[in-house]
């Protein structure tokens, strides 16, 4: 609408002449012809016929039923207006319900309460990936030393072969190659070699140290693994057990899974070194050692003197050796590759399940005070990422609104344009 | 300011009493002729009574509500038929003076709705929303989606325009 100046004087008091016109009142002298206009004016205002006053009235008494518009599409319309913001809020929980499932998934619900304690895959992959770093997940000084001396004879062949598809991994996460000079690195995927680690701390009460070091013997004895060695340390109010296993490394997610359930997992590692190429150079080596005793037995059954004689036996001892330490060698990396080393340290702390509950694993009011804090987090966690999808969503539907109905009123306003 | 009708059916059938006529005489001066303006009307009314609980009294008269409802319908009545109403639908009939009216004031009943007659749509909106349907410029400014000094001035041009047009020589 355009606005004008506002009214003078002389307009404000012909407008309330007028207005008093309208309600039957006096008016000044000077101003009477606006009580003539308004006179005229409403006997020239149009009146209802009899019919229609009698139709209207019927309608009245009877609550004015609807008649004139489509009732279907009345109630499309508001179911629309119900269902709309429903199905937002629907959607942004959603989301929300998404978000921090995603968040959580990875974890169990033993690690929820102290995620913080326990690396996530992410940086589970970096431990590996940066497993060159860590001396427990580098590769031995030998295999290094092997690997730098002697590529695999199909490297240069299968370049492209080494960047084959992880899926077919033993492991799934990024194993790290095993560089070779001149860019070469590690053959086909099927001669795959790769030794996995993994590190786990277990926190248990201290009443249930025993057990839970009982059923690391148990869980390592069903996955068909061995104990390398252990040590139980304990005082009056704390104690530790630690472990070192050899999996078999098929089995090692199932039996690490199986050991996280032994107690609250205070810190899980895994790491992954790539020893194909420490094992194809020991093959390739252990197939040359091979070849130069046959060589040099072919060449003592041909020796004719003493001399020759001596000298191929003396050979052929040293070739022996390489051989059986070569062989050694192989038998070791296959151990590496079939036996995953896990390190797992069960620490019992001082809070005792007993003295909380009166009985061990009972669930006590403390239990349930952490888990409805925890619920509430969740909750407040849901809302809040719901309210950060719901919110944009409901300013854009604001604004929508807003110009749906200005440009109704435009439209409208516009009716009463010349056409 | 006006009771809420979200109370009471009688509350709101006092407001057709006291509405339907001005309320008719109103949508019958926009639409020009009397089968849209009984159908405007009625459809007004049923609006109102549908949305009876929606009236907010803090945000003007209950009158200036319905006649807000009534113009809308209106409005679009005009959409529809996509051309503006002449005020007086049948020009012939109504400039025809009364017999029964004296002939000094059956001139000057002509003279007004040959004036009215002459005035631009939205004109003659203001007065018949002034003169039929006795809004204070305060509910003209609701109806219109105005401010009050803005529909004030729109009055005062429209009624001088109207007076002027009055006493112009035939």
């Amino acid at each position: 609408m355009r606005q004008r100046d506002p009214l003078t004087v002389e307009e404000a008091r012909e407008l309330d002449a007028l207005d008093r016109a309208l309600l039957g009142d006096p008016v000044d002298a000077d101003l009477r012809e606006l009580e003539d206009l308004v006179c005229d004016i409403r006997a020239t205002a149009p009146e209802m016929s009899p019919g229609f006053a009698a139709r209207l009235e019927h309608q009245a008494q009877e609550g004015f039923p609807d008649s004139q518009e489509q009732p279907a599409q009345r109630r499309q319309r508001r179911r629309l207006l119900v269902l709309l913001p429903a199905a937002g809020t629907l959607a942004a929980v959603l989301v929300a319900l998404v978000v921090v499932l995603g968040n959580a998934g990875d974890d169990e619900m033993t690690t929820f309460a102290d995620k913080s304690a326990v690396p996530r895959e992410s940086e589970t992959s970096g431990a590996a990936s940066g497993a060159a770093a860590k001396p427990e997940a580098a590769p031995l000084p030998q295999d290094s030393a092997r690997m730098q001396a002697a590529p695999p004879p199909s490297a240069s062949a299968s370049g492209s072969a080494s960047t084959a598809d992880p899926a077919t991994a033993p492991a799934p996460s990024v194993v790290p190659r095993a560089a070779t000079p001149g860019g070469s690195v590690a053959p086909a995927d099927r001669a795959r070699k790769v030794q996995r680690s993994a590190d786990l701390a277990l926190s248990v009460p201290m009443d249930k140290l025993d057990s839970t070091t009982d059923g690391v013997i148990r869980t390592v004895d069903r996955f068909g693994g061995i104990v390398a060695s252990s040590a139980i340390g304990s005082d009056d109010d704390t104690g530790e057990a630690s472990f070192d296993l050899r999996i078999p490394t098929g089995r090692l997610d199932d039996a690490l899974a199986a050991l996280s359930k032994l107690g609250h997992v205070a810190e899980r590692r895994q790491s992954l070194v790539d020893i194909t190429g420490s094992f194809t150079s020991a093959e390739d080596r252990l197939s040359d050692a091979r070849a130069e005793r046959r060589g040099l037995l072919k060449a003592l059954g041909k020796a004719t003197t003493q001399q020759q004689i001596g000298s191929l036996r003396a050979q052929l001892r040293i070739v022996r050796g390489q051989i059986a330490r070569l062989n050694g060698d192989l038998e070791s990396l296959r151990r590496r590759a079939d036996l995953s080393r896990v390190s797992v340290t069960v620490r019992g702390d001082g809070s005792k399940a007993d003295q909380d509950t009166g009985g061990a694993g009972r669930w006590s009011p403390g239990d349930a005070a952490r888990d409805a804090v925890r619920v509430l987090e969740v909750i407040a966690g849901v809302a809040l990422i719901a309210l950060a999808v719901a919110v944009p969503l409901a300013l854009l539907a604001g604004l929508v609104a807003l110009g749906v109905r200005s440009g109704r009123r435009r439209r409208r306003e516009g009716a009463l344009d010349p056409a | 300011m006006d009771e809420p009708l979200n109370t009471t059916t009688p509350s709101f059938d006092a407001l057709y009493r006291e509405c339907a006529r001005d309320l008719y005489a109103y949508v019958r001066t926009l639409l020009g002729d009397d089968a849209s303006a009984e159908d405007v009307t009625a459809l007004a009314f049923e609006r109102a009574y549908r949305r009876r609980c929606t009236f907010d009294s803090e945000r003007g008269s209950r009158r200036g509500w319905l006649f807000g409802i009534a113009r809308n319908a209106a409005l679009d009545e005009l959409r529809r038929r996509r051309r503006a109403a002449p005020l007086i639908g049948d020009l012939a009939d109504e400039l025809a003076p009364d017999p029964d009216e004296q002939a000094d004031l059956a001139v000057r009943r002509t003279t007004v709705r040959a004036a009215l007659a002459a005035l631009p749509a939205r004109e003659r909106e203001l007065v018949a929303l002034k003169f039929h349907g006795g809004l204070s410029n305060a509910e003209l400014a609701v109806v219109l989606g105005t401010s009050e000094t803005n529909a004030a001035t729109r009055v005062h041009r429209a009624v001088t325009k109207l007076r002027k047009a009055c006493h112009a020589p035939a």
